[in-house]
């Protein structure tokens, strides 16, 4: 262990503290927009001034034995809500009390000022309400039936990570550039000039606020230094009140003062909306490397001195699970991490190799920290050495499912794709799950997961959803109107782009609630180039703006293609009316039928092209469906492959399959093949989820689990390092390893009093095995141990 | 030309070098009491029943066990797992059963694989007439050379053979100048009492040249037993414990002693 007992006692802080709902927020940002002030202000001004009032107002937070000061509520895991985005209804409430996994306590004067304040003034106000009352019966049908999710229904958008700018810039010198901005502002020939300077007017005032917030800390430091008995405490933290009073206004010059400046920004992000996947760092050893180098060289930090910062760091991101949601999602979802994940290696800005000291340095912090929040990746490019792989590897053996492996070069040419320019796109990374972006210069906006097995089961059943009792899809027939698979082809690809269309048209009036409605002015600071476009975040202010629209269950839709094209069409196994008869009994009576769907029939993840065939067949229809259709923001919509936790939400809503699949049961995550349906291992799941054309999305996650056997010496490592390295040569993007055994899993069910700390990976991100809902726990559970193959 | 194959294992990371892919060939000339692999025993393909659960409900399926392989099968295999193979410097591993009870088809695979670049390697008994090795050690880079017993009597009492033929067939492959990798099954009660092991570590040091590159300590394992139950075979190892971890680090000092590197599994 290279942590101090100072760090560990944080450690335990924060994986003692208690989920609490605060009200705090609520009741602040009620109270603001209630008030005279509010009324009189342009939408982006009122916003700033919003943000301003909260941290204001807010109370200060300083834990005991703490390097790095800031909260996002009023204390470690008391966490916000926001009821301009969604209101909480009392009945939410006691839900998120009272439900099983994650839950957040509610005292009784979170109810009272719920009761009283918050929940008069927003009622029908939240922009939920607005977005709901804004969508068609066509889209309401789709979101009931579970064809896809809205990202941006209970969050603000806002994947967006920190790049190389703010960790070398002050907010002062942010107030020059918009100083800068709005003298250029030309109002003879710029129709829009006068929103512009009402935009760069708010943004002025987020960088007041964000100072006025670092100093409020550096006064309230003072003054508990003042009290300390402990002498070097009392130092320590008049150090920290130097250091607040120093960053964010001023460019950091330490790793202590990098440290704080980007959680005073961090902070800030969260506390003026709940943006989607919560921001991040991002390339944290290329920031940190130069400070770091330098105070090596003056001998200003000791090694100690930085394990001890790191440390008191990384407990910052795990004191914050994400908001909790309303209505039914309170009851079902129950993943509240919210997803920073760092990134280490990769390449710089030159193409060269940008594995340094740092990232050693901070997979070390990983390894004996051990906590959810952050998540970390390393980013492998072909000029990275081995022995970085090999000491990731050292830490994913342990069964923490962090870091995950991520292909720099895929990510590189994902970004050129779309037009980036080679530095931004070398400067860039994956954030949230796996999703690639442009760092410091992007808004990529997740807008929903989709369905895609749900279409195939509308294509089906002549476009009726029978869970919900409605006519969801377009009339193109029923199973037996197909007379050959060309013909199901083509319904199917009519259901898609109608149910897309849906989806696009939602998200477009989506984007327009927010940029409308609910501007972040802070946020835009933060992101090029919206300070000289005079345009928010929300907008379009951004140097590239992109949609994505997350497919989810394509292994299960090539099975169930394979299967209706191997047994109906090839072999004529089954009559497709009587398939569809044994799918409504969910294959009650017609359990031979089912052993042959589920046995006999050729699976995706085999390295099988028969079956695998239609893994691209429907990655090229969806991708037809939704590549590059514009956004509002100036950009287009693009896919990506990833599932989240809604795997398990899309399975409940689809009845018994093609494949074999009972009613209501997981779908497969990722492009990762349906739970169990690899046989042949872990080479021939790579071959077949590379033959999607990855460099085409923003993002694919493949999730492989490993018995730890398979990480017993250097040889394993070797092999292992070499499977990476492979998968990555044919274009894969990510791949993610679970290493645990199902007997360990078993048994934490059986008694998850004993298993408090096991950590697996789920889809792109980590959990507590102990807080997934049990069909997870299953699901991962069955997933292919190929150490036992 | 075809070859009788009962299992094909990709990501195959113990029969060799590298990740490699390897054929498990279907036919022994012995019979270990230990055996983990007892559909490798009959050279013929044989039809055995398979279990498939659907929830509480049990499928029973006819299944055969063993499938000719032509040569070029072999190959198309092999070259759909060339990225790994080329990655990690691995290979193709033919194991058994005995190959060399097919040595037309495997001097045949062994030299089409070679062609094409992949590194070739033969786990064997070393229980075939040494005709048959001469005729695949041009095409083999590799040999994974099983040494159960020394004493004769027990080699015959606990394989059903003879070990005078193993270990002559070792001075061929000593001399061939190919590499070896030397593999020892660690088979509690059979032969892992302190005399043995001593006999063994002076065997090896006295017959080690160059060429032997490493030692493998492979542990009994019980991941026979329900296999037998399917092949209809007696399974002689009940109760018998695999040896523990402890053991097995120990065993490896000890076999270090011959300063050839030691490796458990693999």
């Amino acid at each position: 262990m290279i942590i101090s007992e100072r760090v560990k006692r944080l450690r335990e802080q924060s994986l003692n503290a208690v989920e609490t709902i605060s009200a705090e927020r609520a009741f602040l940002i009620t109270q603001f927009y209630k008030s005279n002030e509010a009324g009189e202000l342009s939408i982006p001004v009122k916003r700033a001034k919003a943000f301003e009032y909260i941290l204001k107002n807010k109370q200060l937070c300083i834990n005991a034995d703490e390097l790095i000061v800031g909260e996002r509520g009023p204390g470690p895991k008391k966490t916000p809500t926001y009821p301009e985005i969604c209101l909480h209804s009392l009945e939410d409430l006691e839900i998120l009390s009272s439900r099983e996994k994650v839950s957040f306590q509610v005292d009784e004067e979170v109810r009272k000022i719920y009761r009283n304040e918050v929940i008069p003034f927003w009622t029908g106000k939240s922009n939920r309400d607005r977005v709901m009352e804004l969508m068609t019966p066509e889209w309401l049908n789709a979101y009931n039936a579970g064809v896809f999710t809205e990202f941006q229904e209970q969050r603000a958008p806002g994947h967006t990570v920190l790049g190389y700018k703010m960790f070398r810039c002050g907010f002062l010198q942010l107030k020059e550039e918009i100083r800068e901005a709005k003298s250029a502002l030309d109002y003879y020939n710029d129709g829009q000039a006068f929103e512009k300077n009402e935009q760069l007017k708010a943004m002025e005032i987020a960088c007041d606020a964000i100072i006025m917030y670092a100093h409020r800390y550096a006064d309230e430091l003072v003054r508990i230094a003042e009290a300390e008995n402990d002498p070097v405490r009392r130092t320590e933290l008049m150090q920290m009140a130097a250091v607040c009073r120093k960053v964010p206004a001023h460019p950091p010059e330490s790793i202590h003062e990098m440290l704080q400046h980007y959680w005073f920004i961090h902070i800030g992000v969260i506390t003026e909306l709940n943006p989607w996947d919560s921001f991040n760092p991002g390339r944290l050893d290329q920031h940190l490397y130069p400070v770091y180098m330098k105070e090596m060289k003056e001998g200003t930090l000791s090694k100690e001195q930085l394990y001890d910062l790191l440390g008191s760091f990384w407990v910052k991101f795990n004191n914050h699970p994400s908001p909790p949601k309303m209505g039914v999602t309170a009851s079902e979802s129950n993943t509240y991490t919210d997803f920073c994940l760092i990134n280490l290696g990769g390449v710089k800005a030159d193409g060269s190799d940008a594995v340094n000291e740092m990232s050693y340095i901070l997979l070390d912090v990983i390894k004996d920290m051990r906590i959810l929040q952050p998540s970390s990746m390393i980013q492998i490019s072909k000029k990275s050495p081995d022995i970085f792989i090999h000491k990731a590897l050292d830490i994913i053996r342990t069964g923490f499912g962090q870091p995950s492996c991520f292909n720099t070069e895929a990510i590189i040419q994902e970004m050129l794709r779309q037009g980036k320019t080679i530095e931004d796109a070398r400067n860039g990374g994956a954030s949230g799950c796996v999703e690639t972006g442009a760092f410091g210069t992007e808004a990529y906006w997740l807008s929903g997961y989709f369905n895609l097995p749900k279409v195939l089961e509308l294509t089906l059943n002549n476009g009726y959803d029978r869970k919900t009792g409605a006519q969801v899809g377009l009339k193109t027939g029923n199973a037996e109107d197909y007379l050959s698979f060309e013909d199901l082809i083509r319904a199917f690809r009519l259901q898609l782009n109608y149910l897309i269309d849906i989806k696009i048209r939602g998200n477009n009036v989506i984007e327009k609630t927010f940029s409308g409605w609910l501007p972040v002015p802070f946020l835009s600071l933060l992101v090029e180039d919206c300070i000289s476009n005079g345009k928010d975040y929300n907008s379009g202010g951004a140097r590239y703006n992109t949609t994505y629209i997350q497919g989810v269950g394509l292994g299960t839709i090539t099975d169930m293609l394979t299967s209706l094209r191997y047994n109906v069409y090839d072999r004529r196994l089954v009559k497709p009316d009587e398939l569809r008869k044994a799918l409504e009994a969910d294959f009650k009576g017609y359990e031979q039928l089912q052993h042959d769907l589920v046995y006999n029939t050729p699976k995706y993840g085999n390295d099988d092209d028969y079956a695998d065939q239609h893994a691209v067949m429907v990655f090229e229809i969806y991708y037809d469906a939704v590549n590059g259709k514009p956004n509002t923001r100036g950009g287009v919509h693009r896919i990506n492959m990833l599932p989240t936790t809604s795997h398990v939400y899309f399975g409940s809503v689809i009845g018994a399959t093609p494949d074999g699949r009972k009613a209501g049961k997981p779908l497969s995550e990722g492009i990762s093949p349906v739970q169990g349906a690899d046989k042949q291992g872990p080479t021939s799941v790579l071959k077949s989820a590379s033959k999607i054309d990855h460099m085409r999305t923003g993002g694919t996650l493949l999730n492989q689990k490993f018995s730890p056997a398979f990480f017993e010496d250097e040889d394993s490592y070797k092999c292992l390092t070499a499977l990476i390295r492979s998968y990555f040569s044919l274009d894969g993007h990510h791949i993610q390893f679970n290493v645990v055994d199902a007997e360990t899993l078993r048994d934490a069910q059986k008694h998850p009093e004993l298993h408090r700390d096991l950590i697996v990976r789920v889809a792109g991100y980590s959990d507590y095995f102990n807080d997934l809902g049990e069909d997870l726990q299953n699901e991962i559970i069955l997933r292919t141990e190929h150490g036992d193959v | 030309m075809k070859g009788l194959i009962f299992s094909v294992k990709r990501y195959s990371v113990h029969d060799g070098p590298g990740i490699r892919v390897t054929f498990f060939m279907k036919g022994c000339p012995l019979s270990c009491r230990w055996c983990h692999n007892p559909e490798g025993l009959s050279p013929e393909p044989e039809t055995v029943t398979r279990t498939d659960r659907i929830g509480d409900m049990e499928f029973f399926q006819n299944e055969q066990a063993g499938r000719y392989y032509a040569v070029g099968e072999i190959l198309e295999i092999v070259e759909r797992e060339r990225v790994f193979i080329q990655q990690s410097d691995g290979g193709v591993t033919f194991s058994g059963g005995e190959p060399l009870m097919q040595t037309p088809f495997l001097a045949e695979a062994l030299k089409a694989c070679m062609s094409h670049g992949f590194h070739t390697a033969v786990d064997t008994s070393g229980y075939s007439p040494a005709d048959n090795l001469t005729k695949i050690i041009p095409y083999t880079d590799l040999f994974l050379f099983d040494i159960k017993h020394l004493d004769d009597e027990v080699h015959l009492q606990q394989t059903s053979v003879s070990n005078s033929l193993i270990l002559e067939n070792l001075r061929i492959l000593i001399d061939s100048g190919k590499d070896i990798i030397l593999r020892i099954p660690l088979i509690p009660g059979m032969n892992d009492d302190p005399g043995h092991l001593l006999r063994l570590r002076e065997f090896i040091i006295e017959t080690r040249r160059d060429n032997v590159k490493r030692v493998s300590l492979l542990p009994y394992h019980a991941i026979g037993s329900s296999k037998y139950k399917r092949f209809n075979i007696d399974y002689r190892m009940s109760g018998i414990q695999p040896p523990s971890p402890r053991r097995m680090r120990e065993l490896k000092d000890f076999f270090s002693e011959t300063g050839i590197e030691v490796k458990t599994g693999g």
